[in-house]
């Protein structure tokens, strides 16, 4: 039971506070709530983006977009505007790949290429792969 | 995305290396019930067999409504993983040939979703790896009507393979797959937190605590599951101690506003919800709201 402690109020006004606190669903008393959803998605993105960094960071990578006239920081900075969603997705797209991932491995040359083909479409910088979501500026 | 084909199978030994130098060159577990499968139902039987041993008290009948799709002949990947949150054991996926030798090395048994037919002809079936053998280059499975059947590990791959390497582990709460790291588990108790499993969802996150004493979410899933159990008084204590440790998130705070006013604390809970929206950040507009409304109901 809830208690509330006594106030020089009229009682009406405190019965009415009360069967509105009782009455409220479940869903809208939790709205005040942080959920843990909400901060497990939040820490997943911080993750994500450590991710993205470490791979954009690797020398191979760089030399790759340095290659096709991409500056590697200005790729950084078009990372640090990625929306979560966006970043979670990008890692889980990276972490995804066939050979059970990149990150961390020396890999063929045959990979490394479809990884920056990857990064430079999710990045805006190209339109290579239909898989790639595009987002739409609304 | 099949771009690229690297030969899902691949070289058998390098897929099959034991992952760390502990792990042993065989193990079987023996605590696994046999349900023999009839007719489509390989799906339920083999939830049955792993929910039994993790201490739920059920049978093949009664998963086959929840588990088994009639029009397809066969039971679907997420309603397997979620009849194991209906039945509040955690569901936790595995896509690797090293997660199962981790897991099944430390006595876990994973139901693995294996392609027996072909590519274009697929025939998919559920079996539970009880054991493995490295040296024998085999597995131990109980699968279709045959208890304990070994199967040549070469074998195995293949099917295996065309699934992804699919794996479920069903897990008692309080239990953590060896091979977890934070994130996923994580994600894997918020399944339970949907089924509103909310005293498991506790223990789920308890034992997240343990392993990593540094998460935030953890320690707030613990309070948050006492409040949607009702127990205030706990949540309090759980977004107390989440303070203790992480003195500088608003969203402990936030919530910690949240239950003092529920239970009538009105000056604490606004010293609180101040606090929150002092500290700021990305939900500083959420935690503003639980100011607001606090300041507004206590008037």
């Amino acid at each position: 039971m809830k208690n509330f402690r006594k106030r020089s109020k009229p009682i009406s006004v405190m019965l009415t506070v009360f069967m509105l606190v009782l009455s409220l669903p479940y869903q809208s008393a939790m709205a005040a709530l942080i959920g843990t959803e909400d901060l497990i998605s939040s820490q997943r993105a911080t993750e994500a983006r450590a991710t993205i960094t470490r791979v954009l960071a690797r020398e191979d990578i760089q030399q790759l977009l340095m290659a096709r006239g991409i500056d590697p920081i200005e790729a950084q900075a078009r990372v640090r505007v990625l929306t979560d969603q966006e970043a979670i997705r990008m890692a889980e797209t990276m972490e995804n790949l066939p050979a059970g991932g990149v990150i961390g491995y020396i890999v063929g040359l045959a990979v490394l290429v479809f990884l920056v083909l990857l990064i430079t479409d999710l990045l805006g910088y190209t339109d290579i792969f239909p898989f790639v979501k595009k987002t739409v500026n609304e | 995305m099949a771009l690229f084909f690297w030969g899902c199978a691949g070289h058998l030994s390098r897929q099959w290396v034991l992952p760390t130098t502990d792990t042993p060159d065989r193990h079987t577990i023996s605590t696994v019930p046999f349900f023999p499968q009839t007719d489509f139902q390989c799906g339920p039987a083999s939830l049955a067999m792993t929910l039994v041993w993790s201490g739920v008290s059920t049978n093949p009948e009664q998963l086959t409504p929840i588990v088994y799709t009639p029009s397809v002949k066969g039971s679907l990947q997420p309603a397997m993983i979620a009849a194991t949150r209906r039945n509040a054991r955690l569901a936790y996926v595995i896509s690797s040939p090293q997660e199962l030798l981790q897991e099944v090395a430390a006595g876990h048994p994973v139901i693995v979703l294996q392609n027996l037919g072909l590519s274009w002809a697929p025939v998919w079936h559920y079996g539970v790896v009880i054991g493995y053998d490295l040296d024998a280059k085999r597995v131990v499975m109980h699968s279709g009507e045959t208890e304990s059947t070994t199967t040549k590990l070469r074998v195995f791959t293949n099917t295996w393979s065309r699934s992804e390497y699919w794996g479920l582990l069903t897990l008692a709460p309080g239990q953590l797959p060896v091979t977890a790291s934070e994130v996923p588990y994580l994600q894997a108790v918020l399944g339970l937190e949907k089924a509103e499993k909310w005293p498991q969802v506790v223990l789920c996150y308890q034992a997240a605590i343990q392993k990593w004493p540094a998460s935030f979410a953890a320690h707030m899933g613990v309070g948050n599951a006492h409040y949607a159990m009702g127990y205030l008084q706990a949540a309090e204590h759980a977004f107390n101690l989440a303070l203790a440790r992480f003195p500088n998130e608003g969203a402990a705070y936030n919530n910690l506003a949240q239950v003092l006013y529920e239970q009538g604390k009105i000056k604490a809970a606004l010293i609180a919800a101040e606090q929150a929206v002092r500290l700021g950040g990305p939900l500083i507009d959420s935690f503003q709201e639980t100011l607001r409304e606090i300041e507004q109901l206590s008037e």
